[in-house]
């Protein structure tokens, strides 16, 4: 690097070489004005959050500050059921990264060490910096044509915006803009990434004459092949010192005008999205949110409700399409898709809550006017968890959607069908319109007696469950369970009459004072009952004695009756001696697998069976619900809608050679039998319970109450 | 204005029961109790001519019954009801509709109302007296099974539709105050949250002896009472199928058994 004509030193490049002081000038005043601008959004937008409740949901702070930055620097969300594009994406995220950290350190060394005499921009960290800035410029602009083609040609339509809640006409359903914005963003990005190269090799091809300059241009490689480009296309030494001088101002007012642009558009994500993951609640699919139901009112009916963290969430959407494709009612063709929601609040938030003066009088967020979400869209949803589960950015929609179904339901506003159900959950605790005395009824079809566990002590406590109590299917496969645990000599009982549905239903479905009211009473005689473990075949039974319950003081151990069984063929306790020879797949009921981590205990029971298990296409966090969650199973679905269970029962047909259909709850059961004959395919395969195949594999008869019939015969 | 609704809780019976001892009711364990359906609609009528008129209008929720009975005053006032009255006496043990009639009719002289609403009937029991007997005590006009009601604050008649047999529908006026017995479908009952139902202690509910009524076990003693309740024993009827041999031949063996 000690040639003759000049030393290390001047082995840099000098920032505005040759300019005159008034373009200097202007260029920073441009540049103050930008960040101004830049600042003035950012607190706008601040203020707009905080002026919803406050959440308190970025504490503890560094904690959550740490795990949010694993997952933006592993784009491990972005990734999953993406990987291509997650893939591209980290290539714009990391090329942005270094180019704007190139571009601090720039200004490190310009602005802040220079003055105080010290300079480190030059020599081999000069000829490092440019090589490390070329090839996060080529990731960047490499990226950027990607994501140009993947909107472009590959025309997903989970990115055409086509809203399910909404008409043609409406005036919120055009969602050009959206579209238009997405656009400019890759140009305005790409262009300052093109300029850039562009920039760099007009001053090779400008300063070909300087040795410092020329001696080591192939540290920017990119730059100088343009360079050749442009010398082999006759540009010389000064027509290259007019261009550089035209590109500079170009390529620092879109980069400038980018900045000050970041916190009104979508760029915004780049911070938002960031401050959406670091709140992100791990509990939040399994465990509605707190409320206290003597307060004055509840759920969200106000855009004021919204806490400051569900308004951050509505603006670190970055409308990617994941919620709205994993979504069984948009599927379904009803009119909600979790990405429009979040969008409309998003609408609703900018145009009330961004001025410096709040709006007279509340703003409602439930209702048929412009960015208003209709209360139909929120009855549509399935709680099954799918959007939230798959949210790249930490959206939670689902606690968001029961929060305004507490305010609905608060105000009697639902399907009137739902009312029967729930005056029936008041009176008597079941959600089928049954007296309490019938709940245990299905026991005595047994040949044996099912300890009463308010009265002795046991091993495990049998939470049945509601369909499991009552639903006629369902009620033999209740049987059959009760009959494999009696055959592995399990200390086992129930509650017999005074058991009542757990609640997760209920809560979902927005009856907050309910659902306490029974879990207050659930707790209350689980604790005056003798046991070591619950086990129930209800995985929403499961999930809210799980998770909801330790919040109401609580506490126990419960397994879903699928490890159990698991457990209990591993130990020998439950033999299988017949062999099965069924082609099978496996139907993951969303609060067992996506919400509970729960899918690989079913999955080791089937292979313990010695059944051939092919996946279904959507399996494990990815299964696609059977639409009976959030209390859907109470109401009907209209004629003219596909039912998520068909769409299923379709995607199971989809199967050749296809035995039997595998489900683990008691509702999947009864949706999933219904989208089997609604789609014509029940002399294909059928339907069964886990639990009906390992009675059938340990030689117990289908039917527990032939068996009974059978032995009193000959009496 | 103020209206008064007379509300009842009923027995819902569980498909397997016992009798009690007495023969005359059945065993208490075998019921689930909650308001009666018609009361549904009639709260939730005056509910609405309540919210159409403004604040000045009360409603106010009248049930006979012991402290158990509560529960439904709440589940009105967790609607929208004002104010709750419960009236309980040991010797309203027995009471018929006539009785009930004389307690309420005593509640309307104390509360002076502009309206009086019944349910059409009790889902219980469906004598479908106690309205009718109530204003014929009361000498008020009256008007049952009303499956649609145009009454507004200080207005001196209501417009009223009610069903009649084969089909027919009668639209009367009648001269206010009144008692109405209200027919389902009138309109679309609100749910009341247990939320609501729970905050709804804080709302007043006054508890009448038959003191408080200048009414005494005698005024009250039923004039009828229930002498035996039994499942009466059931016919038989099978099913036959197969083919038309198959079935002719059942057909035969059941005459068989049947001649002896």
């Amino acid at each position: 690097m000690n040639s003759a004509d000049y030393t290390s030193q001047d082995v840099t490049r000098v920032l505005f070489q040759d300019f005159p002081t008034w373009m200097i000038l202007s260029f920073y005043a441009v540049a103050i004005t930008a960040i101004a601008i830049f600042l003035y959004g950012v607190w706008a937008q601040i203020r707009k959050y905080r002026r919803g409740v406050r959440s308190g949901a970025w504490a503890p702070f560094w904690p959550r500050f740490r795990d949010m930055v694993g997952t933006v620097l592993s784009h491990r969300t972005i990734r999953r059921r993406a990987p291509r594009a997650g893939r591209i994406h980290s290539w714009i995220f990391y090329g942005f990264l270094v180019l704007f950290i190139g571009t601090s350190l720039i200004t490190l060394d310009y602005d802040i060490l220079g003055p105080m005499g010290i300079r480190l921009w030059y020599g081999w960290y000069y000829l490092a910096f440019g090589f490390v800035m070329d090839i996060a410029g080529v990731a960047l602009v490499a990226g950027l044509l990607y994501m140009m083609y993947r909107r472009k040609w590959l025309a997903l339509p989970k990115l055409d915006y086509t809203r399910p809640d909404r008409n043609p006409g409406d005036p919120d359903y055009d969602r050009s803009d959206y579209r238009r914005e997405d656009w400019a963003f890759l140009w305005l990005l790409i262009a300052i990434g093109i300029t850039g190269f562009l920039l760099e090799a007009a001053r090779v091809v400008w300063l070909q004459g300087q040795p410092a300059v020329w001696d080591f241009r192939w540290h920017a490689p990119v730059g100088t092949s343009v360079a050749y480009l442009m010398m082999g296309l006759g540009l010389g030494s000064e027509g290259a010192g007019s261009l550089r001088i035209g590109l500079w101002w170009f390529h620092g007012i879109l980069a400038l005008s980018f900045i000050a642009l970041i916190p009104y558009t979508k760029v915004k994500h780049i911070f938002t999205a960031a401050g959406s993951l670091m709140a992100r609640d791990p509990d939040g699919k399994r465990r509605m949110p707190a409320a206290d139901v003597d307060a004055e009112k509840i759920g969200f009916a106000n855009l004021t409700d919204f806490t400051d963290k569900y308004l951050l969430n509505a603006d670190a959407c970055t409308k990617c399409g994941r919620c709205h494709e994993a979504c069984p009612a948009n599927a379904s063709g009803y009119p909600l898709s979790p990405r429009d929601l979040v969008l409309s609040l998003r609408e609703l938030a900018n145009d009330n809550l961004s001025r410096s003066a709040m709006p007279e009088g509340p703003i409602r967020v439930i209702g048929d006017g412009v960015n208003m979400i209709r209360p139909e869209t929120l009855w549509s949803c399935r709680t099954c968890a799918a959007c939230t589960e798959i949210c790249p950015v930490g959206v939670e929609h689902l606690p968001m959607i029961v929060q305004m179904r507490r305010a609905l339901v608060e105000e009697g506003n639902f399907d009137p069908m739902l009312q029967p159900t729930l005056k029936s959950l008041q009176k008597s605790g079941n959600s089928l319109g049954e007296t309490k005395r019938k709940r245990p009824r299905w026991t005595r079809s047994l040949d044996f007696q099912i300890k009463d566990a308010r009265k002795e002590p046991v091993d495990v406590l049998w939470y049945v469950g509601d369909y499991a109590s009552f639903d006629p299917r369902s009620q033999k496969v209740t049987m059959t369970f009760a009959r494999i645990l009696h055959a592995a000599g399990i200390n086992f009982g129930i509650l017999y009459e005074d058991e009542q549905t757990a609640g997760n239903d209920v809560r979902r479905v927005g009856e907050e004072g309910l659902f306490q009211s029974l879990a207050e009473a659930n707790i209350e005689l689980l604790e005056s009952c003798d046991f070591k473990t619950i086990v129930t075949t209800d995985p929403h039974t499961y999930n809210t004695i799980r998770n909801e319950y330790p919040e109401f003081g609580g506490k126990y151990v419960i397994e879903h009756a699928s490890s159990m069984l698991e457990r209990l063929i591993r130990e020998g306790r439950v033999p299988t001696p017949v062999n099965l020879d069924y082609r099978v797949t496996y139907h993951d009921p969303c609060h067992l697998g996506r919400i509970n981590k729960g899918s690989e205990p079913p999955r080791q029971v089937i292979d313990q069976l010695g059944l051939d298990l092919i996946e279904l296409p959507r399996n494990r966090d990815n299964s696609f619900c059977c639409g009976a969650g959030g209390g859907r199973i109470w109401l009907a679905d209209s004629p003219e809608m596909k039912k998520p269970a068909e769409l299923r029962a379709a995607e199971a047909a989809g199967i050749a050679g296809l035995d039997v259909l595998i489900v683990n709850c008691p509702k999947c059961l009864n949706m999933l039998e219904d989208g089997v004959k609604g789609t014509g395919n029940e002399g294909s395969f059928r339907v069964m319970e886990l639990t009906e195949l390992v009675a059938e594999a340990m030689g117990l008869s289908a039917d527990p109450a032939s068996d009974r019939e059978a032995e009193k015969e000959p009496a | 204005m103020k209206i008064l609704v007379m509300v009842k809780q009923v027995a819902f019976l569980d498909d397997e029961f016992e009798m009690r001892d007495n023969d005359r009711d059945v065993e208490e364990d075998f019921f689930e109790k909650d308001l009666n359906e018609f009361d549904h609609f009639s709260v939730e009528e005056a509910l609405l001519i309540k919210e159409a008129a403004g604040d000045d209008a009360e409603v106010v929720a009248v049930t006979v019954g012991d402290d158990d009975a509560d529960d439904v005053l709440r589940t009105a006032l967790a609607k929208g009801a004002d104010r709750g009255i419960r009236v309980w006496d040991d010797a309203l043990e027995d009471a018929d509709g006539i009785s009930i009639a004389k307690v309420l009719a005593k509640v309307v002289e104390r509360e002076q109302p502009d309206m009086v609403f019944t349910g059409a009937q009790s889902a219980d029991f469906g004598s479908a007296v106690t309205g009718m007997a109530l204003a014929g005590i009361l000498g008020w006009p009256h008007a049952a099974v009303i499956c649609h009601l145009e009454y507004g604050r200080g207005a001196k008649t209501a417009t009223l539709r009610r069903e009649l047999e084969g089909g027919l529908e009668e639209i009367m006026t009648i001269r206010c105050p009144a008692v109405l017995s209200i027919q389902l479908g009138i309109n679309e009952p609100r749910y009341a949250s247990l939320r609501g139902i729970k905050q709804a202690k804080q709302k007043h509910v006054d508890e009448l002896s038959l003191d408080d009524l200048d009414l005494d076990a005698g005024a009250v003693a039923p004039a009828s009472r229930v002498r035996r309740m039994y499942t009466p024993e059931k016919g038989q009827a099978e099913l036959i199928t197969g083919s038309p041999a198959e079935q002719a031949a059942r057909l035969a063996e059941i005459i068989k058994e049947l001649r002896g």
